[in-house]
């Protein structure tokens, strides 16, 4: 990751327009998790959950605070792992066991 | 309701159909789930020609493995769900599955194998969410399963095996690609890709980067620029190229989150992609009933997937009681051989090392 | 932004049934049963959206569903993957402007 002459207003997280500036900003206050970068900067919230920027969240807060990039990287997930409507939670599908 | 499997495979790649042949043909049921509309993973975009022995189909086409380990999928009847996204797996062994993005059905299964492959990494800079800066298996998504150009002149950021590869598909497809960079001081793919894109014509930048893309609704142009050793942009360097899209090939990241979510414990390894889930020789992970295969369990190649896919379908099968101890022997030793023959050369031998550090590593 | 014609290892684009889809309001004819999103490239579209907060264009980013860059709404749908969402007859295909507008009762 490299500073680009101070240009650090682009995206890093593309759904909810978080720049570069504003997660470094947040790292220099203390926060040295994806997790806390994400509650505060709701990157990682949007459409794709973080699938696009987590990795390099995780690369900025290595390089900037010096923490083994293996410590920070995310382990932990939850279900569901794919975005679903409220709506496949009501009713479970019947037995149809036919190929396609 | 609850349906019950055998065994459930999770990606129909080419790591999840090879286990899933494998472990049908041992005698066990087995559900290949799938959550897009085709089967195939990555092997419908592979238009080249692949190395290796006569044993992996040297000189055949991605495409048409993928065809032909379909057919034999349809020969044996497996059953397989198309557009069945796997959401969660409960108690190690209940996989919560949404068909058509619409109903929910949970399957019990006493063996699980993930093979959800890995997903393209980013670069970033600015102008980097412009349109026309895409992924480089997204270009390569484009032209050859979907036959359209999304672009006409491209800029390659990352000379690997990918980077190379989508290079020349591009100009195969009748784009023109202005430069390929390579941030690192040598060029990363194999040479006999490298080497034809150079005889086309197609200029290399290595210790260079995308400093910045340019453009109002979509990219115009775009400068790279060359970086010291500290990876720093040298002032003066910088170039500006016409280009309307811009390739990122900057490697792959395994898809790990059903098997962090089911609770396998994880393995950093750099070279393979970051954290994998820990697996035992015969691809099972720390969780007793969920086995690995492919790009998940590290980041290589659709042969060296296939191969981990007999191995994990193998035993996966073996573990439930089918095939007597010779008939597993044979078949998962032979697998693994050949598994191990194409990790050689300058760049397998790495991946060789990496993957054994993972099956050497003693747990907590 | 085209379709490729002819390919020296696919062989020629074979023939297709088209389709009839309408994108901002101007109908125009897709290859039956493609992505939306390869309609809409080889028709030389520049973005597909433009975002929240800053109306940013956005086109296609990952190609294969996942990073839902490429979302347009769809028969009134906001949201919608083009990149892996086939184009059907009469498709009404909107430039989709930060969160969409639902028209529909769902």
């Amino acid at each position: 990751m490299m500073d680009v002459d101070d240009k650090k207003d682009f995206f890093i997280c593309r759904c909810e327009e978080v720049t570069l500036r504003e997660i470094e900003e947040v790292i220099d206050e203390g926060y040295h998790s994806i997790d806390d970068v994400k509650r505060i900067t709701r990157a990682g919230m949007g459409l794709c959950q973080g699938r696009s920027c987590s990795k390099v969240i995780a690369r900025i807060i290595s390089q900037k605070t010096g923490m083994p990039l293996e410590e920070v990287l995310q382990t932990s997930y939850r279900f569901p792992v794919r975005t679903e409507k409220m709506r496949v939670l009501e009713e479970e599908g019947d037995s149809d066991a036919q190929n396609r | 309701m609850m349906l019950e499997r055998e065994v459930v495979v999770v990606g129909a790649g080419p790591a999840g159909l090879s286990a899933a042949l494998e472990a049908a043909r041992a005698g066990a049921s087995v559900l290949l789930v799938d959550e897009n509309s085709k089967p195939g993973g990555q092997l419908f975009k592979q238009i080249h020609k692949f190395f290796g022995s006569r044993d992996h189909r040297a000189g055949v086409r991605g495409i048409d493995i993928g065809a032909q380990l379909l057919d034999e999928a349809q020969q044996l009847d497996i059953e397989v769900w198309l557009d069945a996204e796997v959401c969660g797996i409960f108690n190690q062994c209940d996989v919560w599955i949404v068909r058509d993005k619409d109903r929910s059905v949970t399957v019990r299964a006493r063996r699980i194998i993930l093979a959800t492959g890995a997903t393209e990494n980013a670069i970033n800079f600015p102008g980097w969410s412009l349109p026309g800066v895409m992924g480089a298996g997204a270009a390569q998504t484009m032209i050859n399963l979907h036959r359209v150009l999304p672009g006409q002149r491209f800029l390659m950021v990352g000379s690997g095996n990918v980077g190379v590869i989508v290079s020349y598909q591009l100009l195969q497809a009748g784009g023109s690609v202005e430069a390929i960079v390579e941030a690192a001081p040598r060029l990363g793919g194999y040479g006999v890709h490298t080497a034809k894109v150079r005889r086309a014509g197609v200029p290399f930048y290595t210790s260079h980067t995308v400093l910045e893309a340019r453009g109002t609704d979509h990219v115009e142009s775009a400068t790279i620029v060359q970086i010291d050793s500290a990876w720093k942009p040298i002032g003066g360097t910088e170039k500006e190229l016409s280009v309307d899209t811009i390739c990122i090939a900057a490697g792959l990241t395994p898809l790990v989150e059903l098997a962090f979510a089911a609770g396998c414990e994880s393995f950093y390894s750099p070279l393979l992609g970051g954290m994998v889930p820990w697996h035992d020789r015969s691809m099972r992970t720390s969780i007793p009933s969920i086995y690995i295969a492919g790009d998940i369990s590290g980041v290589e190649e659709a042969s060296t997937a296939m191969e981990e896919g007999r191995m994990a379908g193998l035993s996966a099968a073996h573990s439930l009681g089918y095939l007597d101890h010779e008939q597993f022997t044979t078949g998962f030793q032979a697998a693994e051989a050949r598994m191990l023959a194409l990790r050689s050369g300058m760049f397998g031998q790495k991946r060789r090392d990496a993957k054994a550090a993972i099956i050497a590593h003693e747990r907590g | 932004m085209r379709r490729i014609g002819e390919h020296p290892v696919l062989g020629p684009l074979p023939d297709s049934e088209m389709v009839r889809i309408v994108v901002d309001g101007e109908p125009m004819l897709a290859r039956k049963g493609e992505m939306i999103a390869a309609a809409l490239l080889a028709a030389g579209k520049q973005y597909f959206r433009k975002t929240i907060k800053t109306q940013e264009p956005r086109g296609i980013y990952c190609g294969i569903g996942r990073c839902t860059d490429c979302v347009m709404t769809v028969n009134g749908i906001p949201n919608v993957r083009t990149c892996v969402t086939p184009v059907e007859e009469g498709m009404e295909i909107e430039t989709q402007m930060g969160y969409g507008h639902w028209k529909q009762e769902r």
